[in-house]
Parts: structure tokens; sequence; C-alpha cells
């Protein structure tokens, strides 16, 4: 695989983040962040281990609250939409922007069940969960690689074919924005090589940001690269650039491997 | 092979002094004799018990102590044994629904502070001497409610009596459940609710089962919450407002009848025996579906 050019900046970027900061109760996680996400393009986070980059995902589904404790400033703009806004309903930002985690975190059901999962909540009709399992699974490569045997728990899948199947049950719900926290990261070399596989097909449909520890992975993936260090945001910019010409010093120590 | 044999050097530096090797050999001497027969005496009152009580009761055990009333002073267990799994059922009933209720508040949507303060609680009433539980129920389900001695006062007694271990295990069971299944069904656009029926419940349900089932044994075996409370009937329950025996009782009211036929102590024993088959029953269930959880949830707990 060749790292993909970048499209050329949409007037109305899908996500855009304004001096987002995130702070624990003694501690400051990510400070006053700024960068839009465009449409139909993988964006790369990537940082050493603590410089905030999951807080960041996890702030763009609002799935940081989820932790107690965490206070949140500045704004979120989903095609426009205040994603903080009090009466926005956090469940609705969570349908339109999926998320999957580090380690895949099948439910203890049916590989069936968990793509019906986020169906079930919405009461969708039978017949359309049918459709959509079916071709979220295609989507992920699992229905021929299962031979349409979807009946059995997805517990009993492989590691990497659990985190497939956890980036189904995130299409089921036919998101348009797809966050990736470094989904291959206990995976081996070729699970990993499919789930790439997977994420530069999606890109024709989403918009995926992921977050990765591989500096070779967003290379190969992502079309814009954004460097996280210490809780803020020091370069974002086409991968091409971040990694051949950085603008920033620190961004050209870390990705020669001088820190990290 | 043989190790090549090593010029001799002076013996000392590797062999310590031979007072202290002779005390480490003599308290390992202590330790592998000691050990075992602490285990013995651990296991014989167990197995001494079972076999007393088999001696009493195997020579007059027959089908009709199953099957018919106590007459006079002799008959069989059937009243008993009715009122026993009625008071159980109650208690059970109500044990399993306000003990898993409570367990699902306390470890998914207490605040921290009150949690904390709940299960300290809720260890406290587990700890509650079963007579002292008996008197309360008297007090407030015999003489205050004017019901006077009813099966359905024995078995909510008796369910407040087996609560605290249902509501232990339930709380543990969904605390239990790994916290990024908890966070994949909240991605996933699912309320707490949702998360807990759909997500939690399928994985805490086997835990919280053997929880119930092990409340079951404790509270078959029990007496003291139903002296006071069930009252005492020769003939099977006949409503819940109607009093009850229950096979506890019989030991409780037979073992030391003076009887010279001795059949009212006889039936005290074969109740003593029925009651060590049903519990080691409801136990060996609780080893089983406590392995069954363990199966299932094995690599999702890594």
């Amino acid at each position: 695989m060749t790292g993909p050019e970048p499209g050329p900046v949409g007037p109305e970027p899908i996500l855009s983040v304004r001096h987002l900061s995130v702070r624990a109760p003694n501690r400051t996680i990510l400070d006053d962040v700024s960068l839009d996400f465009c449409d139909r393009e993988v964006a790369a986070i990537i940082g050493p281990s603590g410089c905030g980059k999951t807080t960041l995902v996890r702030s763009l589904n609002r799935m940081t609250e989820v932790a107690p404790g965490v206070r949140i400033e500045g704004s979120v703009r989903y095609r426009g939409e205040e994603i903080y806004d009090p009466r926005v309903n956090p469940v609705l930002v969570r349908q339109r922007i999926g998320m999957v985690f580090q380690r895949p975190v099948p439910f203890p059901l049916s590989i069936y069940e968990n793509v019906a999962f986020g169906l079930r909540l919405q009461g969708i009709e039978e017949a359309e969960v049918d459709r959509t399992v079916r071709r979220s699974l295609e989507q992920a490569g699992l229905w021929k690689e299962l031979d349409g045997d979807v009946e059995r728990s997805g517990l009993t899948l492989s590691g990497g074919q659990q985190q497939r199947l956890c980036i189904a049950r995130a299409l089921a719900v036919k998101p348009r924005v797809l966050l990736l926290d470094e989904p291959a990261a206990s995976l081996d070399p070729t699970a990993t090589q499919r789930i790439e596989e997977l994420i530069f097909d999606l890109r024709k449909e989403y918009a995926v940001i992921i977050v990765t520890h591989n500096m070779q992975q967003a290379a190969r993936i992502a079309n814009r690269t954004a460097f996280l260090y210490q809780g803020r945001l020091i370069e974002y910019s086409d991968t091409h650039q971040l990694f051949e010409n950085p603008r920033e010093k620190l961004t050209e120590s870390y990705v020669t491997g001088r820190f990290g | 092979m043989s190790l090549p044999s090593l010029p001799s050097a002076p013996l000392g530096d590797l062999r310590g002094s031979a007072a202290r090797w002779r005390r480490r050999h003599l308290l390992d001497r202590a330790m592998r004799w000691g050990l075992p027969l602490a285990l013995l005496v651990v296991l014989f009152p167990l197995f001494d018990m079972i076999y007393w009580i088999a001696v009493r009761a195997l020579p007059t055990f027959t089908w009709a102590t199953l099957t018919t009333d106590q007459v006079g002073l002799g008959g069989g267990l059937y009243a008993m044994i009715v009122g026993s799994f009625t008071l159980l059922a109650l208690a059970t009933g109500f044990a399993a629904a306000v003990g898993i209720a409570a367990g699902m508040y306390t470890a998914e949507y207490a605040p921290p502070s009150i949690a904390r303060w709940a299960r300290v609680a809720g260890n406290l009433l587990a700890g509650i001497p079963a007579i002292v539980l008996g008197y309360f129920g008297y007090y407030a389900l015999v003489l205050y409610t004017h019901w006077g001695y009813t099966t359905l006062a024995g078995g909510i007694t008796l369910g407040v009596f087996m609560v605290p271990f249902v509501y232990r295990t339930a709380d543990l069971a969904f605390a239990n459940v790994p916290s990024e299944q908890r966070e994949a069904a909240l991605a996933m656009g699912a309320r707490p609710g949702q998360y807990l029926v759909r997500v939690a419940l399928p994985i805490a349900l086997p835990a919280i089962l053997s929880g119930v089932f092990l409340a079951m044994a404790i509270g078959l075996g029990e007496t003291a919450p139903l002296l006071y409370t069930a009252g005492w009937s020769s003939t099977p329950v006949a409503g819940l407002f109607q009093p009850t025996s229950f096979l506890t009782g019989a030991i409780w009211n037979f073992y030391d009848y003076p009887s010279t036929e001795g059949s009212f102590q006889a039936l005290a024993f074969q109740a003593a025996f029925l009651l060590l088959i049903l519990v080691i029953g409801l136990n060996v269930v609780v080893q089983a579906v406590a392995e069954r959880y363990r199966r299932r949830t094995r690599g999702m707990m890594a």
C-alpha cells in the first residue's frame, strides 16, 4: 500500500474542533486544541504515550464525560452543529460518530446480535436489521470468512476477527465518522494488515480518525496526520509533509525516533 | 551421565550450622503432619455428622416418610416438606427480586459514597443473628400486622434473612463486568439501562444465580427466622395467611421429645437427613453454575 493523497480541504469540514481543553481534577490532559477533520479522509493522531491522543478522539463523540470528574471546555462541531450543546443528545452523537477501542470488545452475544446491537437499540425493523447486519459484516470482510456462520458467540472469534466484528458493529448504525483508538495495538501483523486494508476502503464512505502508536501505520493509511505532545497540538498537516518535511523541530525529533 | 569429579574443597560454606539444619528439619516434619491434621479436624465433623444422622434416619426412612402427614407421635414429613418449600419459594422470590434490583442500583447507578455505605450495611445485615431477625419478624409481621402466625410472615422474614447473600453477589457480579463492555455499549448509543439489561445482565446472570442458590441453601437450613413467624401446623399449608410447619421445625420440636417409642425422634432425624441431602444438592448446583460462569466469561475478563 502507498500512502493516499490528501484531498482538497473542503469548504465544510465534517468535524471541527476549537480551543478544546480537557482537565482532570489535578492535571490538564488536552490544552487548547484546534483542528478540522474532512469527510472521506483518514486522519491519524500520533504522539508519545500520555500525550492526550485517546482523550482527543473520545472527546469527539462525548465519551470523555463517561469518566467522572473530567471538565471539558471549547467546542466540537459536527457538520456545523455543536455536540456539547446542552440540548444535544449524547446518544445521537455517538450514533453519528462511532468508535472502536484498542482492545476488541465483543458483547457476550452471537456474532449476528453483536452487529445488530445498535440497530435493536433504535428499534429498527427485522428485515432492515437483517440486511444491515449482512452488509456490515461484508464491509468488514467477515461475512465470507465466516461462511455466513454468524450464530455462534462473538467471543469465539480470533482477536483480529473480533476487532473487525467491532468495526462492523460500529458501521451498522451508519455513522458518518469512525473513531479508531489504536485498533491494531493488540493484533499480530497479519491481522493488523487486514485492519489497515479495511480502513483504506472505509475512507471512500466515511471520515476515519485513527489514533496510533505506530508511525509507519500512520504513514501508510492517513491523508493527514496530527502530532500531539503533552496535551498540545504541535503540528497538523498532510501526512507526507509531516513525516518528510515537518515544520516544527519537536515533530521532526519525534518522527525521526529521537524520543517517544 | 555422571558429573565430573571435582577437587575436594573444604566443607562448610555450603552446609551451614548443623543445629540450624536439624531445627529446620524438625519444623518441616511438624508441618508435614500438622497441616493435614488441621484439615482433618475441619472435615471430621461433616462426615461424622452425616454418618450420625444417616444411621438414625435410614432404618425407618421409607417412601411414606415423604408422602404422609404427621399423625399423633409418628407419621411422615409431608406437611413439613410442603411447608419448607412454600416458605423457601416465598423467601427466594422476595430475596431475588429485592437483592438483584438493589445490587444493580449499587453497582451501576449509586453515587460512590452511597454504594460504599450500602455495601457495609449489606454485610452488616448478613451478620445479624437469625434469632434477632426472627424476633423482628415476630414483632413486625405477626403482632404489628395482626396477621398472627402465617406462612407469609415466615416467608418474608426468611426472605429478609436471605437478601444480603443475593445482594452481595448481585452487586459484585454487576461490578465485575469489564468496564470496556460498558464503554462499548455506551459508545454504541446505549443508555445505562439498556446496557444493564442487554449486556451486563447476561454476563452477570450465572454469578447472580449461584448467589441465589447459595441463599436458598442457607435459607432452607434456617430455623430461627421461622420459629416466631410461621407458627406450626401438622397438616400441609392451607394458605398464605395460615400457619405452616417446616423441616427445621421438626428437628427443633421433635428431637428432645420424651417418646418411649422414639418415632417422634426418628421423625426429627429423618427431617435432618432430608435437609442434608437438599442442602448438599443445592451446593452442587451452585458449583455447577459457577463453573459454567467461569467458562463463559473466559476470554472476556483477560
